[in-house]
């Protein structure tokens, strides 16, 4: 492949081609590698399969030659040539050794190639997963995008495994013998062509409009099945507490009757072309065939007897080409279709990184003129974006703590996810002492800035290993930092009463609740010990514990960090050192909690508000926040296979 | 495999099943019949008077002609047989899968679930539609022509004949060997999947971590377990279809001797010798293909077994003769429960009066919710009893049992639909007045008033398009149009904005109104509204009685709510120094 080839490739294109970069280019390192590219260093191998194939493969005709050349020499007049015939008989069953030896050779080649294929498959998305923008996950199903790792890539097992072999063998080998058939007799190859012909003039039959949407209708009564099943699942608890099963029983078994119903049409519209290819293409039939033509040939006198044999053995494999499309046909689509979900995957345009990273100038963080907005994905709303942040000026000194406050919906949990590179801002930048953060790298962005978020993903590893996660491979602490941070976290005793301690593996050994996971991940936070905190104080703490836990962490933190905190509770607000409150994308007020107060604004209302819906009684307990919802993050409907994004909501 | 696929359909389908098989076997014994007649034909042909092949080519005509009838007749009835099974098997999947326990549909089992009733059903039947009929012909062809081998020379038939149970032998080998290596495949390709998912879960933190670009250690350990699973199963299918090769080739070789042996000894003739030869050729195609069959057939079981699982999976136990209370009071006796090895409840006793309220507290573990679902038999108890009106809900119906229950969940679920429709499931019956009552006392009716469409409003797959509260009142709206004498609510621990929360609240009330209520509660200000509180903790109760009388106690109960209440009492210092 030549550079130009290279520029060309859509993979590569898709990948330049990303969002206009602000500071640097996505240039500085090497292009990831394409589809191609990962194909490139197995050519060798794929070249060793077809040839090994094709060798094997035409190796296969000896024994069958050897039955016609015996059949020459026993009907010749005369005295038999024994050693001849011995010869004949000794060639055929080497041919069928060299086959043996060929074929499977080339077959386990085939297969071997593929595994390694599809390692680098998984390994370029799982690599290209880890740079996109994070804020791209919120729009997925993580299931979805496990399916096209784990089924798309081994969907395309035949194109590897299977079509460089097979599909060159079934036409090097009819080739071969039609070549060798036409030496013979010529009028008789033609008779012998004439089922081929038939069988391929079905095939226009099988692509007719009408057909053609019949396939669709059949994929979409398919996927109205694995949607009403999902439904069906999904809804099954409020389904069975609202006596009987009726709503989504009753709609997954109608979706199951039109499928039936679609895939009867579909069967009987194909029907009749598939018999008669089918007939067209079977063994008995092209015998007949054959059979006629030779009959009427021999009893003319146009052709020795001899010279039937070859057709009657050769020219069954006449049909091989059009089977092995029939047969291969449908999973060489599915690849097709698998390839396309897996480029679509590849063509991402990851976050861009900076050429050259410049290094922040103290931790002081600055937005200047934010603007972002998520791009509706409703129907009928496609490309359109909805303005979450609508220019906001902030400045957060080191040392102090920010409180976000404000109603549902204003913007909080999109504002804070910028400071840890979630997203870029549409307009306006995020400046960390100084440098916009898209001119840092993004190893020195995570060395400066943690963050705690409301839902935490515990990775099935060990207790220890999971704490140690937020930390860079270089700095990783010791055992010691890790369980300080866990006995900060209040987490350290309910570790060791795990049955292997900080070597239990989650999932495993043990499982945590819900709250024990939030403390885990503020021992996380801890442990990262960053200048910069971002905090969304999770609104929904399992127990009281946990939020003991948190604020006590809170407290231990402070000195010279930069915190900008999502505060539901009024204790936090009150004591932050400045209030944001926020409204509507933008910034209505702003300064320290008592002027705030004294000023009698919005934030004033707020808190009077929540005051008087939280009391001061159950003070903790008062934890009214927000879920994110609306476009922000849509809800994911599928707890199972989607909690994505991790601890981005 | 025919016994597995009629387990899991039901037997209703085994006629038409059967009539397929053997509509596919006559067709197969036919075209190897069929080709019994190229004997005496080209024995004619390669003879001294071609001109005799002529009758013998129109009766081949005519056996070809028969053998296409049947095998179009034997395809159609396949499909027939497959549409109508692909039916019953779908119908049979809905009503098991309604019939489980909530309880059963946990965790990783709703992925699981959906592939199978979506792609698995399909792939199961495919066996039918697809498989069976190259199957049956690729055994029983060739098996014929042996016997027609055997009926023309004892000698050719029987070399070939030793090739039978050789490659029987070889496919049930392969089929054993196999399954231990799929298995492990399956196990593997899950595996990676569960590591898939957790790395695009963990992005955020793996990324803090560096893990993000390069390779994450636990996801590339799966994929490369998973690859090399795959190696292994290639390198053990290696020497069944190396096998099947072999034998086949063997037995063709060695009719090729003992044919070209026979013809220069003189004591076959020649024509005959060709003949036979060609016979074994059409012999030697169908069953190589047997290992690629045999393949997708192995393939084509496992999600049948999947499918057995799922199907043999008991259902609630229904009462043979089920009982009714008479009323609404709610008793549990020394209840035990365990989920997998772990055990959530512990001999728990406990009651709770008609029109009585409950809240259960205690530390996130603790099993309160898992006391609610046992209630409402998401599960049923291992020991002791859970009693409504004294009796056991074991001895009661579902529907009975359901039909006097209102749950409002933590995690709300709306069907895709419209507001009126999610609202209406509560009470599928009820007038237009009865749903508008409901809807205003949980205060959804403003939530209605701002929806563009009203009570018309989709809500999306799930509920996505309304908010959490939103949802909230849909579900309390539900809960109040059922009107049943017992309540559950798990309390709502997503947090909601102030204007929710109190309109949540609201409905809340009038919901408990006069009922038998069990409550999880995680806030005081719920607690305070139940007349009784227990305390849970490691599936025990740990202390019981007034919230009051508890907190005066100042035992465990005390301590919990010390924690938060101690830290609101510091914030309460800190506000009012900020106000003054």
């Amino acid at each position: 492949m030549t550079t130009i080839d290279t520029a060309s490739d859509p993979d590569t294109a898709a990948t330049t081609g990303g969002p206009p970069a602000v500071g640097g280019s996505s240039g500085g390192k090497e292009p990831p590698p394409t589809v191609r590219d990962l194909l490139r260093p197995h050519l060798p191998a794929f070249a060793s399969v077809v040839v090994l194939q094709i060798i094997g493969a035409v190796a296969g005709l000896a024994p069958l030659l050897a039955v016609v050349e015996l059949g020459r020499t026993l009907l010749a007049p005369g005295a038999v040539d024994h050693r001849h015939v011995w010869f004949v008989v000794a060639a055929g069953v080497a041919g069928l050794l060299v086959r043996l030896v060929f074929t499977a050779a080339s077959s386990g080649i085939g297969h071997l190639v593929d595994g390694h294929v599809q390692l680098a498959f998984r390994r370029l998305l799982a690599e290209r997963l880890g740079r996109v923008p994070i804020g791209w996950f919120a729009r997925r199903r993580s299931g979805e995008l496990a399916k096209v790792v784990g089924d798309d890539v081994s969907a395309v097992h035949p194109f590897i495994a299977h079509a460089p072999g097979d599909l060159v063998a079934a036409f090097v080998v009819p080739l071969v013998s039609l070549a060798y058939l036409f030496t013979v007799d010529w009028r008789l190859t033609l008779i012998t062509l004439a089922p081929v012909v038939l069988a391929v003039a079905q095939v226009p039959l099988m692509m007719t409009p009408a057909r053609q949407r019949e396939q669709l209708e059949f994929d979409s009564a398919m996927g109205r099945i694995a949607d009403s099943v999902v439904e069906f699942v999904q809804g099954i608890a409020v389904v069975k507490a609202y006596g009987g099963s009726e709503r989504a029983h009753r709609r997954f078994l109608s979706a199951a009757d039109a499928f039936v119903g679609t895939f009867n049409r579909w069967v009987h519209g194909m029907s009749r072309p598939a018999a008669g290819m089918q007939l067209a293409l079977s063994p008995p039939f092209v015998l007949l065939v054959v059979l006629t033509g030779g009959t009427l040939l021999i009893t003319g006198g146009g052709l020795a007897p001899a010279d039937l044999l070859p057709f009657l053995l050769l020219g069954l494999g006449l049909t091989a080409p059009v089977a092995a499309l029939g047969h291969g046909f449908d999973d060489l689509q599915a690849a097709g279709r698998a390839v396309g979900r897996i480029r679509e995957v590849l063509a991402v345009p990851p976050l861009p990184e900076p050429d050259r990273p410049t290094a922040p100038n103290g931790h002081r963080v600055e937005l200047r003129g934010v603007r972002f907005g998520y791009e509706d994905e409703r129907e009928g709303h496609e490309g359109r974006r909805h303005e979450v942040l609508r220019g906001i000026d902030l400045t957060l000194e080191p040392g102090t703590v920010t409180a976000v406050v404000g109603p549902s919906g204003s913007g909080k949990s999109t504002l804070v996810k910028l400071l840890p590179r979630f997203f870029d801002p549409t307009q306006g930048a995020v400046l960390l002492g100084g440098v916009d953060l898209r001119e840092l790298g993004s190893r020195e962005l995570y060395r400066t800035v943690s963050f705690v978020f409301q839902e935490v993903t515990l990775l099935r590893a060990t207790v220890a290993e999971n704490i140690a996660l937020a930390v860079p491979q270089a700095d990783r602490a010791g055992h010691d930092a890790v369980v300080r941070a866990a006995r900060t976290a209040g987490i350290h005793e309910r570790i060791l009463e795990l049955p292997r301690g900080y070597d239990s593996v989650i999932g495993e050994d043990a499982g945590l609740s819900g709250g024990e996971a939030q403390r885990l991940a503020v021992a996380r936070a801890l442990l990262a010990d960053t200048p910069v905190l971002v905090l969304d104080e999770a609104t929904a703490f399992a127990d009281p514990a946990t939020e003991q836990a948190v604020r006590r962490a809170l407290t231990s933190l402070g000195g010279d960090r930069t915190v900008l905190v999502i505060a539901h509770r009024l204790e936090t607000v009150a004591d932050a050192d400045t209030v944001v409150f926020l409204a509507d994308g933008a910034v209505a007020e702003q300064g320290a909690p008592a002027e705030l107060l004294a000023m009698d604004g919005k934030f004033a209302r707020f808190w009077r508000h929540r005051r008087a819906a939280g009391g001061a009684v159950e003070g903790a307990g008062a934890g009214a926040g927000e879920r994110t919802t609306g476009p922000d993050a849509p809800r994911d409907p599928d707890p199972t296979t989607a909690p994505r994004g991790g601890e981005t909501r | 495999m025919i016994r597995t696929l009629l387990r899991v359909l039901g037997h209703e389908y085994a006629r038409p099943v059967r009539r397929t098989v053997a509509l596919m076997t006559a067709a197969a014994v036919a075209e190897g019949l069929s080709y019994a007649l190229l004997v005496p034909l080209l024995r004619a042909l390669f003879g001294s008077t071609p001109e005799d092949a002529w009758p013998w080519l129109a009766a081949f005509g005519a056996a070809v002609a028969g053998c296409a009838v049947l095998r179009f007749v034997s395809d159609l009835s396949g499909f027939r047989a497959g549409t109508s099974l692909l039916r019953g098997m779908y119908h049979r999947l809905g009503d098991h899968l309604a019939r489980l326990p909530i309880g059963w549909f946990r965790g990783g089992r709703l992925g699981e679930v959906s592939v199978l009733a979506s792609q698995g059903v399909l792939q199961a039947m495919g066996v039918i539609a697809h498989l069976l009929a190259p199957f049956v012909s690729a055994l029983v062809t060739p098996l014929t022509v042996l016997a027609v081998l055997l009926a023309f020379n004892w000698q050719l038939g029987l070399a070939a004949l030793a090739a039978a149970p050789l490659v029987a032998a070889v496919q049930v080998w392969t089929a054993r060997s196999m399954a231990a290596t799929d298995a492990e495949r399956h196990r593997r390709d899950h595996e990676a999947t569960g590591r898939v998912v957790e790395y695009l879960q963990a992005q955020p933190v793996l990324r803090a971590g560096g893990h993000g670009g390069e390779r994450f250690r636990l996801l590339d350990d799966s994929l490369r377990n998973m690859r090399d699973a795959s190696r292994r199963s290639t390198l053990a299918a290696l020497p069944g279809s190396l096998g099947l090769t072999l034998v086949v080739q063997a037995m063709f070789s060695v009719l090729l001797v003992v044919g070209a042996y026979l013809a220069l000894d003189g004591s076959v003739g020649a024509a005959e010798v060709l003949a036979i030869l060609v016979l074994a050729a059409r012999c030697a195609d169908p069953l190589l293909s047997l290992a690629g069959i045999g393949g997708r057939l192995r393939a084509a079981r496992q999600e049948l077994g999947r499918l057995d699982a799922v199907l043999s999976t008991r259902p609630l136990p229904e009462p043979a003769e089920p009982a009714q209370p008479a009323s609404h009071g709610l008793e549990f006796e020394s209840v035990s429960f365990r989920h997998g090895d772990r055990r959530v409840l512990d001999g728990l006793s406990l009651s709770v009066p008609q029109g009585g309220r409950l809240a259960v507290v205690g530390p996130s573990g603790a099993g309160k919710s898992t006391l609610l679902q046992l209630v409402a038999r998401f599960y049923d108890v291992e020991a002791g009893a859970v009693r409504m009106g004294g009796v056991d809900v074991r001895a009661m119906r579902t529907e009975d049992l359901m039909a006097r229950i209102a749950i409002v969940f933590q995690d709300v679920y709306l069907f895709d639909g419209t507001i009126e429709e999610n609202v209406r499931i509560g009470r599928p019956g009820a007038d237009e007045a009865a749903v508008r009552a409901a809807a205003s006392a949980a205060r959804l009716d403003e939530v209605v008033e701002r929806l563009p469409g009203g009570w018309a409003a989709q809500v999306g797959e799930g509920g996505a398009r309304l908010s959490g509260g939103e949802r909230q009142r849909v579900s309390i709206a539900r809960a109040l149009l059922k009107d049943a004498p017992v309540v559950l609510l798990d309390e709502v621990t997503s947090a909601l904005d102030p204007v929710n929360e109190a309109a949540v609240h609201e409905g809340i009330e009038r919901l408990m109104a006069g009922r038998t209520v069990v409550m999880v509660a995680h806030r005081m200000r719920t607690v305070q509204r139940a007349d009784r509180v227990a305390f849970l903790d490691g599936g025990r109760i740990v202390e019981q009685g007034g919230h009051d009388e508890l907190l005066r106690r100042g035992g465990r109960y005390a301590g919990f709510w010390e924690i938060a209440a101690g830290m609101g009492t510091g914030v309460g210092v800190g506000v009012a120094s900020g106000e003054g």
